[in-house]
């Protein structure tokens, strides 16, 4: 995970089996399928675990702009909301990020 | 590319927030940035964890990721100063790094795309194999050696020794084995590497079969993980086609390729011979050793077999040198080591720490505290070959030898942490449960053995022990520990043993007063409901699944013990702590 | 030689000794259970843990080979705690029903329990509930009993590669039956019976057909007739306190007739007809019919029925001779009792075995009966008549030697080395070697195929063709042979073999599943060296040779391969199924 300003754009969900079993599955589709919709030039990748289990869905956020930042218990709502204010609106979204993930 | 503005993350760090003060701060500063007219000119963000804790309202300012503490209302103005760049805020500054981890062997989990292999290759992957290959095998495993890792399967052996015994035998053909069979209880660290980052085992076990003169490598993984088993194929294939995999890799002489095989439900298909009685197509039992598997092992052949974190140490070690390796870490435990935290612990997830570290700031530096708020009681390592480690030893340094002065083991990487509603003998029990059920039931130490713990254990938990069975259970433990075949046998009564040890009260409160302090022992709790401290309130009753409380706000509430299952329901719900559990 | 310390006291030992063997020399026998010196150690028991000086760690000496410069403690009050913790943890998961159970006074758990002073039962019972199994009526499994030790598995698979018992579960539920889970006389058991030859406690027993003796011995209208198998004059007296290998025949009929028994034969003369009938078939073959060579012995009904099980496809190879003891069988219900005059329903006919496999035998088919009625009405093994003779209070040490009933109880050499592996081949051999040439072979003792190595080759010039000879004994070692037979059919021309003996017991039926136990090849050394003293002293070495048989053949059979023969002295197989759905 890079701390600091993110100079390459991407969205990554933790797909291993701890996020999976906590509903990354669906958080990926959504954030799949919102990101066409959007037209939005945003690669929606996915990652193993990184070790913060008990806040999966994790999804690791990079926007040109802005931190690089990691958000936990994801769901529908709060991927679209990822998308609308983080990804587009350039706010990060309220209540949701985890800064305790280790950074490499 | 700058930033567009600076943002500041705020939380509330405390353990048990009875009022979160997260969302206070965060309008007393926005309210202050208005103001001030910087409502866009400064982001402020309610975070939901922020790496620090128990430090009263935590600030982060990025960009920088300088961090203030204990911030109160009164501090908010100097705060903005501070964010803006005008000023130090020095006396709320934190100065240490909050983060404990390194992450070596678990640097690509959570980075790169497993099914990638472009990923693995940009990131350094087959870096490390390439550099064996322009080495001897002999300076390969001497690099093994400057690098001091030792078996993170849980026995701790030096892994450059396993690996020169295999390399020195004469008969061929020589195997290396995974031992993906990861079976502690919440253990699941291995599960992660093989599904975040399968190559860097490959990548290990392709540098260990040069070392050792072995063209063969099976990956024993366990059927209970379908999701690894489908990203190793799947990078065993990739690594194929890229020719880091079959005849004449990267255009030496070494020619090296991979089968993946399941085990089937056996927690004792761990211990290397078991595994490799699974592997021929026998009963999982163990082999008496010598011979040991480096000498003849599978089909007979000398045999190299280390666990899955091992594996994916190694590439790390070619790539950066061992010495690089041993820099991390302390003299005689070098490198680091993944842990499993679960239990009472706020942060609870896979960690990776630098050994040497303490137990102390495993458990509230990275861990973020018991999660109730509670008293720490004891931290449990090893699953359920391990010990308990009271609260008394928490700055204890967490490497092999200390582990085992305290009466626990490394083991593969389970950690559970412990507050004052586990019971020791609950948790003896539990694991004791495992074993029976796990015993391959080859050698009477362990298959009878085993069943005889449970049963005094069962006895003592439903009240009808005596203190005589505390003799006895040290004699079976005793018997097990020095008779048994293998290592599921050797140490299984290790948690009931270091339980006795160090909580032996606990069990006399359980034998002579017939009490579970920790409310586990369902038998031995009586909830009553204590009229002179009672509210009235009646929130007990209605969380009451069973209907078993009855009364109303005059004459107040009393539990009917015949219906009571003893759930604690109403103990948890009580504001006023008038349920009492004994 | 590989230098250590044991107990303070330096030995010298070969490379490869375990700690176990080593301790000997030191005068300690290390206490073991689940380690039969028969076989390679199974490491399950966990008693016979001894330590390195100075480690907190025990290790097991059944299975640890001595290493150069090893300093062993073989016992100190923790090794003996803990040695003491794991017989008690067995006790706590036995039925200990010692006074009511076949192994009373021989079980090895019984002794150890006896030698570590267990005054009570220190943990909590907890008993694996399980159903008897007498299915095949030759050997009975009382899984309740079984200790797990993985003798009986380690014998079944690994060196009769029958695969009839297996363990079933894990852990606590681990149980002794086999696979699937079904009966024994369902699963591909040959009744060999070396599982309850290795058994440490009750948990497989030979079926025990005493009372039915008792019974028909204690009514005075029958006319008891008993024989006894070769291997049994070497071992019985191991019961009486003898040296395996002692020849005790002559003792042994008079102990018979103390019993109760009117007439007393012996299994080697009915060796000697087999040696007839078997030279005979060969003689014929070998001249007229090549193609069905090899001719392969049948005397083992175990082999018989693992040749029936698993190589069906080399039944036209099998020799249609019943065993010595069918034969004899049913020439005493015939023969014997024509020319005594006697009622044949009055007959009880007894035969004494080495082997549990016999008790199977003798309703095995139909030619069993050839006689008319039930050819053998029971088989005894040696160890039920060691019990016998022990009920009955006979002291058999001091008994006087007697004389068996000559017509059909004295034998030549040939027929008593029937009980040693490649017995059977020089017995027949010899016969043979007159049938086609019309003189004895060169040398009546032919040693290469005497001994204990699992499979023994030889060629033996019978008028100017090398006729090529294979023994296999044990079951794992058959398969060699039968695939060089098979090799040598596919590519057409000479057999690999002329002539095979096969014999199921390792050793021959003096390692047999029914002798006494504590069998290893020591034993086996000694008991097959008895059988061939009893033959070379023998003034008659060759079967043809013995007067009885002349007589037997003169007055009532004719010749060999008769239509007497044949109706009395002859079977058939047929291929049958692994497993009984």
């Amino acid at each position: 995970m890079n701390a600091g300003m993110a100079t390459v754009n991407y969205i990554k969900v933790g797909m291993s089996t701890c996020g999976l079993a906590a509903g990354a599955q669906e958080v990926f589709n959504t954030l799949t399928q919102e990101v066409a919709r959007r037209n939005l030039n945003i690669p929606v990748l996915k990652c193993g675990c990184v070790g913060m289990c008990y806040a999966e869905p994790l999804v690791e956020v990079a926007v040109e702009g802005l931190p690089t930042v990691i958000y936990g218990k994801v769901n529908r709502d709060v991927a679209v909301k990822i998308l609308d204010k983080h990804v587009m609106g350039k706010m990060i979204v309220q209540d949701y990020v985890y800064e305790g993930v280790p950074r490499t | 590319m700058n930033m567009q503005r600076p943002i500041v993350f705020i939380k509330d760090t405390g353990a048990t927030a009875k009022r979160d003060a997260t969302r206070e701060i965060y309008t007393s500063l926005l309210t202050l940035l208005t103001e001030r007219g910087l409502q866009d000119a400064i982001q402020v963000v309610r975070v939901a964890d922020i790496g620090v804790y128990d430090k009263g309202v935590v600030a982060k300012v990025l960009p920088g990721g300088k961090l203030y503490a204990n911030i109160t209302p009164a501090d908010l103005p100097e705060l903005v100063e501070a964010v803006l760049g005008a000023r130090d805020l020095a006396r709320l500054q934190l100065t240490t790094d909050p983060n404990k981890q390194a992450r070596l062997v678990l640097a690509n989990c959570g980075t790169i795309d497993p099914d990638s292999i472009d990923d693995y290759i940009a990131a350094g992957g087959y870096e490390g194999l390439r550099k064996a290959l322009t080495m001897s095998p002999e300076q390969v495993i001497e690099e093994m050696k400057a690098s001091g890792l030792r078996g993170r399967g849980g026995a701790g052996f030096p892994t450059w020794l396993k690996w020169q015994l295999t390399a020195r035998q004469q008969a061929t053909p020589r195997y290396v084995i995974c031992n993906g069979d990861e079976g502690d209880p919440g253990a699941y660290m291995d599960r992660s590497i093989l599904e975040g980052d399968p190559h860097a085992v490959l990548e290990g076990m392709l540098i260990g079969g040069y070392a050792m003169g072995s063209a063969h490598g099976i990956l024993y993984i366990r059927a209970e993980y379908p999701l690894a088993v489908t990203r190793m194929e799947k990078a065993i294939i990739q690594a194929r086609e890229r020719g880091f995999v079959g005849e004449r890799i990267l255009g030496s002489a070494f020619s090296f390729d991979f089968e993946v095989r399941l085990g089937a439900g056996a927690f004792v298909c761990g211990e290397e011979t078991s595994l490799i009685a699974s592997v021929e197509g026998k009963r999982g039992t163990p082999r008496p050793r010598p011979p040991f598997p480096s000498v003849k092992g599978l089909w007979g052949k000398p045999t190299t077999i280390n666990n899955v974190e091992t594996w994916a140490n190694v590439p790390f070690i070619l790539r950066r040198g061992g010495a690089a390796f041993a820099a991390v870490g302390t003299t005689q435990s070098a490198g680091t080591k993944v842990f499993a935290m679960t239990g009472m612990i706020r942060n609870s997830g896979l960690i990776e720490v630098p050994m040497g570290i303490s137990l102390r700031e495993i458990v509230y530096d990275i861990g973020g505290g018991v999660a109730s708020g509670k008293p720490l009681k004891a931290v449990q390592t090893g699953g359920p070959s391990g010990g308990v480690i009271p609260a008394r030893f928490l700055d204890s340094p967490v490497d092999y030898e200390n582990l085992g002065k305290l009466g626990s083991i490394m083991g593969s990487g389970g950690l559970i942490v412990m507050d004052e509603d586990n019971c020791m003998v609950d948790i003896a029990k539990f694991y004791l449960q495992f074993c029976v059920d796990e015993s391959c039931g080859k050698c009477a130490p362990c298959r009878i053995g085993t069943y005889q713990l449970l049963h005094y254990y069962t006895k003592i938990s439903e009240g009808r022990g005596e203190l005589a069975d505390l003799d006895k259970i040290r004699s079976i433990g005793q018997a097990m520990q020095k008779a048994s075949l293998c290592g599921l046998g050797q140490s299984a009564a290790n948690p009931a043993l270091s339980t006795l040890r160090y909580f032996e009260d606990e069990y006399k409160e359980h034998i002579v007063n017939k009490r579970c302090p920790a409310r586990k022992c369902k038998a031995l709790v009586t909830y009553t409901i204590l009229p002179d401290a009672c509210k009235r309130c009646s929130l007990c009753m209605k969380s009451c699944p069973v209907k078993a409380i009855s009364g109303d706000r005059t004459v107040g509430y009393t539990i009917n013990q015949e219906l009571c299952i003893k759930c604690g329901q109403c103990y948890n719900v009580c504001k006023f702590g008038a349920v009492k559990g004994a | 030689m590989i230098n250590a310390r044991i107990n303070d006291i330096l030995v010298q030992v070969p490379d490869g000794t375990t700690i176990l063997d080593a301790a000997r020399k030191v005068q300690v026998r290390i206490p073991t259970l689940c380690k039969h010196p028969d076989l390679p150690p199974t490491a399950a028991c966990g008693i016979c843990v001894v330590r390195i000086k100075g480690s907190a760690k025990m290790l097991r000496a059944c299975c640890t080979p001595i290493e150069e410069g090893m300093d062993i403690i073989t016992h100190d009050p923790e090794i003996v705690a803990v040695r003491r913790s794991v017989v008690e943890l067995i006790l706590s998961a036995h039925p200990n029903e010692c006074l009511t159970c076949g192994r009373n006074g021989t079980c090895e758990l019984q002794k150890l329990a006896a030698d570590f002073g267990i005054r009570e039962e220190e943990f909590a019972k907890h008993l694996q509930e399980a159903p008897r199994d007498e299915t095949t009526r030759a050997v009975t499994l009382e899984p309740r009993k079984c200790i797990k030790c993985g003798r009986c598995t380690e014998v079944c698979q690994d060196i009769q590669d029958v695969w009839a018992l297996s363990l079933l579960h894990r852990g606590f539920e681990t149980r002794m039956a086999p696979a699937g889970d079904i009966s024994l006389a369902d699963s591909p058991c040959v009744k060999c019976g070396q599982c309850s030859a290795h058994c440490p406690t009750g948990a497989i027993f030979e079926k025990d057909d005493t009372r039915t003796v008792w019974n028909a011995l204690s009514n005075p209208e029958t006319h008891a007739v008993v024989q006894i198998a070769p291997a049994v004059r070497v071992a019985l007296g191991e019961a009486f306190g003898y040296e395996p290998g002692e020849l005790l025949t002559r003792k042994t009929y008079a102990v018979l007739r103390r019993l109760g028994f009117k007439t007393v034969f012996d299994t080697s003369f009915g060796a000697d007809v087999c040696v007839m009938e078997e030279a005979a078939e060969f003689e014929e073959r070998f001249r007229k019919r090549p193609t069905d060579l090899p001719l392969i012995t049948t005397c083992c009904p175990s082999w018989v029925d693992f040749m029936e099980k698993f190589h069906p496809d080399m039944i036209r190879h099998f020799s249609s001779c019943k065993s010595p003891q069918a034969m004899l069988g049913a020439l005493t219900k015939t023969y014997f009792v024509e020319k005594h005059n006697l009622d044949v329903k009055r007959i009880f006919n007894v035969a004494v075995m080495p082997c549990t496999a016999k008790k199977y035998e003798i309703t095995r088919a139909g030619e069993m009966y050839s006689s008319g009625t039930q050819d053998i009405d029971v088989v005894l093994t040696t160890r039920e008549l060691a019990r016998m003779i022990k009920q009955a209070g006979i002291d058999f040490r001091d008994l006087p030697e007697e004389d068996p009933d000559h017509i059909m109880g004295d034998y030549a050499g040939a027929g008593v080395i029937f009980g040693a592996t490649g017995g059977v081949m020089e017995a027949a051999l010899r016969t043979a070697h007159f049938f086609i040439t019309g003189s004895l072979p060169a040398s009546v003792d032919i040693t290469p195929v005497r001994g204990l190595d699992g499979v023994k080759e030889c060629t033996m010039d019978v008028k100017g063709t090398k006729v090529r000879i294979a023994v296999a004994h044990g079951l794992r070692n058959v398969e060699y042979v039968l695939d060089r037979v098979r090799e040598s059919k596919l590519k057409g021309g000479e057999p690999a073999y002329h002539f095979i003996e096969v014999m199921a017991c390792p050793g021959g039926c003096i390692g047999g599943g029914g002798q006494p136990y504590g069998v290893t090849d020591e034993f086996r050394r000694k008991r097959a060296e008895g059988l061939y003293l009893d033959d070379r002293k023998h003034p008659v070495r060759a079967s043809h040779e013995n007067p009885h048989i002349q007589q037997l053949y003169g007055q009532y059979l004719g010749k060999p391969l008769g239509k007497k023969s044949h109706q009395l002295l002859h079977t058939k197989y047929t291929a049958r199924p692994q497993y009984i759905k």
